[in-house]
């Protein structure tokens, strides 16, 4: 018993942090249906200005009283007003992009700000951290567990008095429960939401500023992965109840470090113990029910418009054509086909006024890339071509099902890895590694898709997050797959006399395995296939009544994308000649998803587009001055709220714009004889026009 | 129990926590036969549907349809087996253009996912396939808007699209859940020609859930009454509209 005491006391502290996130969760994700990501960003933020003041001179509870219920609220709010209250009724992966976007934007942000990263190890908000105060039996009680304790009893008493026994928390329960009927009776339920959004970041605020001293340095990936616990404590309490995450937090605290004792040190326990949260989203996720997990307003608020569901997302080519019409949604031309009477079902579709834009632009691209381009450039495209190839297995994926995986980067580093070890230690050539990274990636895909793709929609992507995690701490440090932090080194590959080692032979190549890759994304897509992953992202419930086995699709999906992922990242590693575990840790997931959502998910450009984006993103951020290095990280933030205007991402929403000024412009020389195309523009009724 | 009904439901019983929605309730639909289905909100008529369809499963009872158990198989496995189903809330594919939407189901009805075919002729639809789908078109009168997105569609189109889709395939049974909600005397007028062609060429068997009873009594041969939870009277339709008790449970005792 005092053994196990020994051990789980100092889980203690972690679990009261744990279990302030998962609260904090809770509560604005109830309040504002936005699971709200960027939590692990707001609570570094507080701890980097309290850090900060008390380098600065300021003492330690005036720092704490400014970075906890000054700067935490100030964020919260401005982040309700700017972004969360606006995509309320929108889709998960609209709500969940901004949230992940700013995860990663806003620790950048204000470290802008603080000027530099504080150079003294954080100290605790009263007392000293490591001086022991108390023993509870033979366990040592520091000041770090004692204050961080205190504080969660504290905030938990508040908690309970607040919503027992004021207006505003009975007002705030109501909000809850219906946004709606809420403003019906009369309470502003926008005043209400914002309390919530106040009372929530004053937790990650604390929660960072208590958890601050647990490290020697202050960093901003220790808060990312304490969200991934607070997702677990929030999911033990199944999404809406603020005492079970507050006891799902504090049991998981508690058991990482039981765990940790009682189990050899080693792989096992330094495993098992990140596993944790990812074992406790499998088994809690399913026992919550989907409807309340996929939306909290789903019941109450007006669903989400058919437009705003129907513009994200992949836009198949192949339609049925009809000769008096044109088929698709939104702005597709269609080719003229002879014969029929007027509306008679003739073929299929299609092209887009923007495809050929596009390969002209590609075109000139790679006669440049092989012709007068510089080859610290020519790496840069080429690592832009390999990203390209990850992005497309988010294309076939997010674009074409709506289902959101955090794990993309996961599956590129196993292809990686795997496509090196099978080159380094059984000779095989580098080119055919590719192709088994990509199976075995795929395999990887259809075991993680089996258990969680029952899911959809946010909670599929939070189990991915929580997989990626456990990837990284229990697959990657393998020597036989990542070799930990050393990392591999992979070959460029060479094909009996033709070596393609050189940039210009190996920049080809790439281009030969995106335009493959493609290919393939675009079959699927304009096939059956891709109708029927259409009909199922318009509704699950209509595909399955018309004989679509949905799950099983789902799982083929998942499998396809991550070899898609796997390819690029072998790839990726033949071209830098070395993959390390952090080329491809469970944060490149969360980027690669927020700049192809940003860019755009619905077309194989936008794929292409972002692999150049974020290959030339990431130049900026190595070479230029680290003061620039933000500036990259600002207009990342920028973009992310730009993305809830416009959440058919960027291309798409360019490409709407150029039809309707090319419609414009057939409205005005209509009547040019049979060569006027019954094309469709945006909000042009095709009936009307194609008559 | 296999009989020669086409469709054979025994003992269907349904609990939603303390609530009693079915309770041994026995139904059955004969090959080609149409049926109606009526009573008063809340007496189970949409939960059976679930139940036959797959969508709930029932605490007891047994599903028979052409002489084969289905109650354990999913909801698409049904579907393919001849089953096909409109919804009382309109479940549309959002984004994609009527043709489409028939296409989709006439592909799937036929069985797998074709991703091999797609890799070798980009998945386009065979003549066959397009000629069904225009057949079921013309049969709507829905041809002129074959091409429009659903979402620019009104209500009374879009439950004709439903019915479309339902009808790809070829199905051998219809389930349709209250088709004329919403849709003025013309339009109903409209579906129940729409619905006795379709029984005439293809010799498809219909369950109806309708509150419309002219509706009703235009189209069925026979009519199953259900209040809460339980069968109230079944036969003809004349005879069971004329029983005092569904009179009462069910019209209002005046009417």
């Amino acid at each position: 018993m005092t053994q196990f005491l020994d051990y789980a006391v100092p889980g203690v502290p972690f679990g009261c942090v744990f279990a302030l996130m998962a609260v904090g969760l809770v509560l604005t994700y109830k309040a504002s249906g936005v699971f709200n990501l960027a939590f692990g960003a707001q609570a570094f933020v507080s701890a980097l200005a309290y850090v900060s003041l008390v380098q600065g001179g300021w003492p330690r509870w005036a720092a704490t009283v400014i970075a906890v219920l000054v700067i935490g609220p100030v964020v919260g709010v401005l982040l309700d007003r700017l972004l969360f209250r606006r995509i309320r009724t929108a889709s998960p992966l609209v709500k969940l992009v901004p949230s992940l976007g700013l995860l990663v934007a806003l620790p950048q942000v204000a470290l802008i700000i603080t000027g530099s990263t504080p150079t003294i190890p954080p100290p605790a908000i009263v007392g000293n951290a490591q001086t022991v105060y108390l023993h509870l039996g033979s366990v040592p009680l520091s000041g770090l567990e004692l204050s961080i304790s205190a504080s969660t009893v504290v905030v938990a008493a508040v908690l309970v008095v607040l919503f027992r026994f004021t207006p505003v928390g009975l007002e705030m329960r109501a909000v809850v429960e219906s946004p709606r009927m809420t403003e019906l009776a009369g309470v502003n339920a926008g005043r209400v939401s914002a309390f919530a959004w106040i009372l929530s970041s004053v937790m990650a605020a604390l929660a960072g500023v208590l958890l601050a001293p647990l490290y020697s340095q202050l960093d901003p990936q220790n808060f990312t992965v304490l969200l991934v616990w607070g997702v677990a404590g929030a999911v033990i309490g199944r999404f809406s109840s603020l005492p079970l995450a507050l006891v799902g937090g504090l049991a998981l605290g508690i058991a990482q470090e039981v765990i940790a004792g009682y189990l050899p040190a080693g792989v096992i326990a330094n495993g098992l113990r990140p596993s944790l949260p990812f074992v406790v989203l499998l088994v809690f996720l399913p026992l919550a029910r989907q409807r309340q997990l996929d939306d909290p307003l789903s019941g109450c608020d007006p669903p989400t418009s058919a437009l705003e569901r129907t513009t994200v997302g992949y836009r198949s080519a192949s339609t049925v054509a009809t000769s008096g019409g044109a088929g698709h949604a939104v702005g597709l031309w269609h080719e003229r086909l002879e014969g029929g009477s007027p509306g008679r079902v003739t073929g299929v579709l299609t092209r887009r006024p923007t495809t050929t834009f596009a390969w002209a632009v590609g075109v000139v691209a790679v006669v440049s890339a092989i012709t007068w381009v510089p080859a610290d450039w020519l790496l840069t495209m080429n690592q832009g071509v390999a990203f390209a190839v990850i992005f497309l297995s988010l294309v076939l994926l997010t674009g074409m099902t709506g289902q959101i995986s955090l794990c993309q980067a996961t599956f590129a580093g196993l292809g990686g890895f795997m496509a090196g070890q099978l080159a380094n230690n059984f000779g095989l050539p580098i080119v055919l590694g590719m192709v088994a990274g990509g199976l075995l990636a795929a395999g990887l895909g259809v075991v993680v898709a089996l258990p969680t793709l029952r899911l959809a929609g946010l909670p599929l992507a939070l189990a991915t997050l929580a997989f990626a995690l456990l990837a990284d701490n229990i697959l990657f440090p393998n020597s036989w797959v990542g070799n930990g932090a050393g990392g591999i080194t992979l070959p460029r590959p060479s094909a009996g006399p033709v070596s393609f080692a050189a940039a210009k032979p190996f920049f080809l190549l790439s281009l030969v395995v995106l335009a493959v890759c493609a290919g393939i994304v675009k079959l699927v897509g304009d096939g059956t296939m891709g109708r029927y992953l259409s009909a199922v992202r318009g509704s699950e419930l209509a595909a399955n009544s018309v004989g679509i086995d949905v799950y099983r699709l789902r799982v083929l999906v998942f499998a396809l994308s991550a070899a898609l992922a796997g390819v690029g990242g072998a790839l990726f590693g033949s071209l830098e000649g070395s993959l390390s575990a952090t080329d491809f840790n469970y944060q490149i997931s969360a980027v690669l998803l927020v700049v192809v959502a940003i860019v755009g998910l619905g077309s194989i450009a936008g794929a292409v587009v972002a692999g150049v984006v974020y290959a030339t993103l990431q130049v900026a951020v190595t070479s230029l001055p680290s003061r620039f290095a933000g500036l990259v990280a600002v207009l990342f933030g920028l973009a992310t709220l730009s993305y809830t205007r416009h959440p058919e991402g960027f291309l798409d929403y360019l490409s709407g714009r150029v039809q309707v000024a090319l419609a414009g412009r057939r409205d005005r020389h209509a009547g040019d004889g049979p060569g006027a195309e019954p094309g469709v523009g945006v909000g042009v009724d095709p009936v009307a026009e194609g008559a | 129990m296999t009989g020669d009904g086409l469709l054979v439901a025994s003992g269907i019983t349904k609990q939603f926590g303390g609530i009693v929605a079915l309770d041994h309730v026995d139904l059955d639909v004969a090959a080609g036969e149409a049926v109606g289905l009526v009573g008063p909100n809340g007496a189970g008529k949409t939960t059976l549907f679930n139940c036959v369809f797959g969508l709930e499963s029932p605490d007891a009872g047994t599903v028979e349809f052409d002489g084969r158990r289905i109650d354990r198989l999913p909801v698409w496995r049904r579907s393919r087996l001849g089953i096909g189903r409109t919804f009382q809330r309109i479940e549309l594919f959002e984004g994609m253009t009527v043709a489409d939407h028939l296409l989709v189901a006439e592909q799937a009805a036929s069985g797998t996912v074709r991703i091999w075919r797609d890799f070798l002729h980009r998945g386009g639809p065979t003549p066959p396939e397009l000629h069904h789908v225009q057949e079921v078109l013309d049969l709507l009168g829905l041809s002129d808007l074959a091409g429009r997105p659903v979402d620019t569609l009104d209500l009374g189109h879009a439950r004709l699209v439903e019915l479309g889709r339902a009808m790809m395939g070829t199905p051998r049974l219809l389930l349709l859940d209250e088709p004329s909600s919403g849709l003025d005397a013309d339009d109903t007028a409209q579906l129940a020609r729409i619905l006795d062609g379709a029984r005439r060429s293809t010799g498809v068997a219909v369950l109806l859930v309708e509150h419309d009873l002219a509706l009703v009594e235009s189209a069925v041969d026979r009519l199953y009454v259900l209040n809460f939870g339980k069968v109230l009277a079944s036969g003809g339709v004349d005879e069971v509209l004329g029983d005092p008790d569904v009179r009462r449970a069910y019209l209002g005792s005046t009417a």
